[in-house]
């Protein structure tokens, strides 16, 4: 045979393996393609689920990028300089504000999140809200001088009239950390309301508001109520706790100049109400809360909404040294609304009580005070105005730029560019897109809405799915979800590409459906940038303590306390085993309420369920124990019931001190004494 | 000729013809500029709004196009074979034409669509029934007005929806009213002009609902003594714009702006201080409009241009002393707006509406101190009979399971018997779930963040009379 033959030959054998391997192959890549989206006709790209949505590896390194993510920002009293925060970077940036130039880059703890200056502007303290502790920064030698241990999940600061006491918000647990400037020791903690993150002094130096995001944890049904807290600065006590009612997400806080009111950003949710339609308001409005401090702490709030439009995700806020112009950043929306105060005095002062109940909901309202909508690069988060009061900086955390504002023409004048990644890779755009509100009916809610710090907004509600007023649903947390489908309460979404896919627009964001493009970035951020911050409350080094080690004995246990075996359905590790804690199958737990369809349940994974309550599908739970002492009295969630108050204990102490496995093999960094400051 | 020279030649040959397949390929869409216009020769009948046939029909009128840089030597009638022909739309892509025509005099209306390049034309209905105004829904499909003569829900035009090759036409309106001039905003729903027509006209409003029907809602409702008399029309700029007239005046039509956001609050007459009629607008993406105008009933409609920021007339592009020029659209491509999803599932014969207080004060009354009685009864109205009442929850909340595509009304009784609220006509879509917040109603308004007692029961099924539907129900989330 000759070689041309011979490689004639050769040629069609490789040829005819390949189509016998190419037809099967295909059809079975279809097949898988469409189990997986849900869908029939999206292009068979490998990619879409096996290149970006890789967490590690050299593939993960190659595909994504080191962002900056801009979140908070402090100005110099001069005005010379800027200090924001690099929540990526877990760095804080000091700029020129002149030249717009990075100058130095500092390295501070996990996850910053605020950022203040002392009294005399020589130092920086900087909350690291994933170490719970305070950077302190040396604005002469720009270096970290100090670190002072906080309360759990450290965010927003603020410094006491004589500068001698920072007052830290303490997120995950609830407080405010007080802590003594001369001694760098905490020397009180103050309960706050649930997840509070903003806090600000009023120019009278005489209170501090601090701001709480999550409603307090009540029966479905009960109104929704979140607290502000009020602090008297020269006590360091609580004077109050404000209701502000049918609002939550309170994320900043603000006040005039005179000090005479106090303005908080909000969301007022709809959770209560069937989600049946967007339109009207029908799912989420947001605005800002007025407090008036004359009037006994009045609290009036205002939509910033408008009937056909919605600017979703209010969180910084910013007055004006005049007291005439507040700016709100709207994050979902990509825009700063422009309050003019004065329309909202004469609004208010003009009302009778029958128009301030209809107030909170009038969508038209923001037509007579808000005076523009400063369109901004993504996700404005954080706010400051330099002490002239002429330029606005905005921290667009996932432009990687601080946008200047000249508050006078409310035009956009510079983005300062931060240095960070140019090329936006797919999960950065599915970021995007999580925290954009462009993919709902006229721009209402983002995910990240629901889903405040891709977690849960700890409300329930009634998703209506074959009635009204039926089968209502706790949000569940997103974090490191990608191994833990299939999702829903019910189960029926296999994927994260089918949770997002077309009958997420149908009867969630009522409007186009993503893109596959869109798509497949959403789910490869889901999957891959979403993490659990470390468990530094109950668990933050691996080390159970012994009550978590009694509990963790009761998780595994095979016979009950009589020495009876338990039967394996019936064991809490059949159901949940590591590393997420869920088998991953529908199960019956005799939790079905009268409102519920006949279903199982998909069984949730339990890392970090300690920041996850309300409980059970549908929030009846408020907390850990109530899920065997009031709801599992049947023993078919789990066998409890031959326990003793101090096994219920115990297992709870275990269950909260679950964490994401990835934490094992990290270093946990150990809080050394803080060093008083010169 | 030697081999190289055909070789030489051979080659030339393929590449020219690769170049011009290239150049022809990314050559922009030649008839982008052009400006389409629809004319009427004699004298303009008296316009009735209402049941639309004096304006909607328009005997031998036609559509043509020229070229607003050289009017004269490019004017050409495109609808030649047609007796009549109106409402010209253009493609996103602008390669396409939508109009109403009939080819010969006694013909239906129908919808027609044009290949703007090779001037080829498509019937899209087939119907007895005259159909008129219609507009681009995307990815291939149609919205247009049907004129319903013996409709036992007494409609006048209804609006249908369909692919654009004629398959697949449904009904999407389902009330006493006449839907006509349809545009589709960007977020994805129609905006028509309504008029109720049953049991007594009532005012010209714009409405938006969803392309399947569901959720049509008031979107503007302009002041006492004025009516919309022309489509609406969505800028780049966010804004509504369409002509309103004076119910008193004729003469007086104007350009009304209203913004997207709150079309409430923003109503903006665009023409103050020209006087004379304006019949049509299109925005132009420069920014400017074309508009048909004149000055005086003695004169004919004329095409200009006009600049909405300076309020002032510009230049007249095209007039002809034979001929009214009633509507103009230019040749360009833009964004087509959104796909919407449905919740339409013709399995369903129902659908559901709650509404959250049937006592809710309008902020509107509320300013004015002025108090209304306690809702004692709701009452359910179809055309031509009374469908059930009840009494709504403590709360003032109710939640009905109604009979899909039937016009209803709801009605709010105090204890004494007398009405104190009657709001427009509703209808529901097969499987649509739908919310309003209160009987007196403010479209600015909205709910409150709280249970309604009335959905922790079953709702009340309407007609009372077959309220035992059993149907499957669908699991929407």
């Amino acid at each position: 045979m000759s070689r041309l033959s011979r490689l004639l030959l050769y040629t069609g054998i490789v040829v005819v393996l390949g189509l016998l391997v190419y037809f099967p192959g295909r059809k079975a890549a279809r097949a898988h393609v469409n189990y997986i989206t849900a869908t029939t006709d999206h292009p068979l790209l490998c990619t879409s689920c096996h290149l970006y949505t890789q967490k590690t590896g050299f593939i993960s390194k190659m595909v994504n990028a080191d962002y900056l993510s801009p979140f908070n920002l402090a100005v110099s009293d001069d005005g010379k300089r800027l200090y924001v925060v690099a929540q990526e970077a877990n760095a804080l940036l000091i700029v020129d504000a002149e030249s717009q130039k990075v100058l130095k880059r500092i390295n501070v703890e996990k996850k910053p999140h605020s950022v203040i200056l002392s009294h005399d502007g020589k130092r920086a303290y900087v909350s690291n809200q994933w170490a719970d502790d305070v950077s302190v920064i040396d604005l002469e030698s720009q270096k970290v001088v100090d670190s002072l241990l906080t309360g759990n999940g450290p965010a927003g600061l603020a410094l006491s009239e004589s500068g001698q006491y920072l007052y830290v918000v303490n997120t995950y647990t609830s407080n405010v950390s007080v802590i003594d400037l001369n001694t760098g020791k905490e020397i009180k903690r103050l309960t706050a309301g649930d997840d509070p993150t903003g806090i600000k002094l009023s120019p009278d130096g005489k209170e501090l508001f601090v701001t709480s995001r999550r409603a307090n944890i009540v029966p479905y049904g009960d109104p929704v109520v979140t607290e502000l807290t009020i602090i008297n600065d020269s006590t360091r006590r609580v004077v109050e706790y404000k209701d502000m009612v049918s609002a939550y997400m309170m994320e900043n806080v603000a006040f005039t100049p005179t000090g005479d009111l106090g303005l908080v950003t909000l969301i007022r949710p709809k959770n209560l109400i069937p989600a049946i339609q967007v339109e009207q308001g029908w799912m989420m409005t947001h605005g800002f809360g007025v407090i008036d401090r004359k009037n006994n702490n009045k609290v009036v709030q205002l939509l910033t909404d408008e009937p056909n439009s919605y600017y979703s995700d209010p969180f910084g806020i910013a007055v004006t040294p005049d007291g005439k112009k507040a700016f709100i950043s709207n994050s979902g929306a990509d825009r700063i609304s422009v309050i003019d105060i004065d329309s909202v005095r004469a609004l208010i002062a003009r009302a009778t009580p029958e128009m301030l109940k209809s107030y909170p909901d009038n969508m038209g309202l923001s037509s007579h005070f808000v005076i523009k909508r400063i369109p901004t690069g993504a996700n404005p988060k954080g706010l400051t105005i330099s002490p002239d009061g002429k330029k606005l900086y905005v921290a667009e955390t996932l432009e990687d730029k601080i946008a200047v504002i000249n508050t006078e023409t409310l035009e956009k004048v510079a983005d300062i560019d931060l240095g960070g990644p140019k090329r936006i890779t797919v999960a950065r755009q599915g970021r995007r897109l999580f925290n954009n509100a462009g993919h709902t009916f006229q721009n209402q809610y983002c995910c990240y809405t629901c889903h405040p710090d891709m977690h849960e907004d700890g409300l329930v509600y009634n998703m209506s799915g074959k009635d009204m007023g039926r089968n209502v649903t706790n949000t569940e947390s997103l974090r490191d979800i990608g191994g833990t489908a299939p999702y829903k309460w019910t189960g029926t979404n296999q994927s994260v590409y089918k949770q997002d896919g077309m009958r997420f627009s149908t009867f969630l964001t009522r409007t186009e459906a993503f893109s596959y493009d869109d798509l497949d970035a959403l789910v490869a951020y889901i999957i891959t940038g979403i993490d659990y911050p470390p468990n530094l409350l109950y668990n933050p080094n691996g080390e159970l303590t012994a009550a978590q080690l009694r509990g963790k004995e009761i998780f595994e246990r095979t016979v009950d306390n009589f020495g009876k075996e338990i039967p394996p359905i019936d064991r809490c590790i059949t159901c949940h085993p590591p590393p997420y804690y869920t088998n991953r199958k529908l199960e019956y737990v005799q939790t079905l309420s009268k409102t519920d369809d006949s279903i199982l349940f998909d069984t949730p994974h339990l890392n970090n369920i300690y920041a996850s309550a309300p409980y059970l599908h549908d929030g009846r739970a408020a907390t850990l124990e109530e899920i065997w002492t009031v709801y599992g009295k049947g023993d078919k969630h789990g066998y409890v019931n031959d326990m003793t108050k101090n096994n219920l204990n115990d297992l709870v102490e275990y269950l909260k001190a679950l964490r994401s496995p990835e934490y094992d093999n990290q270093k946990v960094k150990i809080h050394q004494a803080s060093v008083k400051p010169n | 000729m030697n081999r190289f020279r055909i070789r030489i030649f051979l080659i030339a040959a393929v590449v020219t013809g690769f170049s011009l397949i290239l150049l022809t390929s990314c050559n922009k869409n030649s008839q982008e500029g052009l400006i389409i216009i629809t004319q009427v020769s004699g004298k303009l009948q008296n316009i009735n709004y209402v049941n639309g046939n004096s304006c909607r029909y328009i005997p031998q009128s036609r559509i043509s196009a020229f070229d607003p840089a050289d009017p004269e030597r490019s004017f050409k009638v495109l609808t030649t074979a047609f007796y009549s022909a109106r409402s010209p739309e253009v493609s996103c892509d602008g390669k396409h034409l939508l109009f109403a025509g009939q080819l010969k005099a006694n013909d239906p209306w129908q919808i027609w669509e044009m290949d703007l390049g090779s001037l080829k034309t498509k019937r899209i209905t087939s119907t007895q029934n005259n159909c008129t105004d219609p507009a681009y829904l995307p990815l291939g499909e149609v919205v247009y007005s049907e004129n319903l003569p013996n409709d036992s829900l007494k409609s006048g035009h209804s609006l249908y929806t369909g692919n654009l090759d004629g398959s697949d036409m449904k009904r999407i309106t389902f009330n006493p009213h006449a839907y006509f001039a349809s545009t589709v905003l960007m977020d994805g729903r129609i905006l028509s002009v309504s008029r109720k027509v049953y049991p007594k006209n009532g005012k010209s409003l714009l409405m938006a609902m969803r392309p399947d029907g569901t959720k049509c809602e008031l979107f503007y409702r302009g002041p006492d003594g004025r009516a919309i008399t022309s489509r609406a029309w969505e800028t780049s700029g966010n804004n509504i714009l369409f002509i309103e007239s004076d119910e008193n005046n004729p003469e007086n039509d104007k350009i009304i702006s209203v913004n997207y956001n709150n079309p409430f609050a923003s109503r903006k007459d665009l023409t103050t201080g020209t006087e004379g009629a304006f019949h049509s607008l299109f925005p132009e993406n420069s920014g400017k409009l074309l508009v048909t105008y004149r000055k005086s009933a003695d004169e004919k409609y004329a095409l200009y241009e006009y600049d909405p920021e300076a309020m002032k007339l510009g230049k007249l592009l095209l007039n002809n002393t034979d001929f009214d020029i009633l509507e103009a659209v230019e040749v360009n491509v833009h964004h087509r707006p959104r796909k919407m999803p449905s919740e339409v599932h013709m399995d369903i014969k129902t659908g559901l509406i709650v509404c959250q207080d049937a006592n809710l004060l309008d902020p509107a009354l509320a300013s004015r101190k002025q108090r209304l009685p306690e809702t004692a009864q709701i009452e359910i109205i179809g055309v031509d009979s009374a469908m059930g009442d009840f009494s709504p929850e403590p709360d003032g909340s109710f939640y009905l399971r109604i009979k899909a595509d039937k016009p209803f009304r709801i009605r709010s009784i105090d204890s004494k018997g007398n009405v104190i609220q009657s709001c427009d006509w509703l209808w529901l879509r097969p499987n649509e779930r739908r919310g309003c917040v209160g009987c007196h109603e403010n479209p600015e308004l909205a709910p409150e963040n709280r249970i309604p007692m009335a959905v922790k029961k079953s709702p009340i099924g309407i007609p009372i009379h077959v309220s035992k539907i059993k149907e499957i129900m669908i699991d929407t989330e």
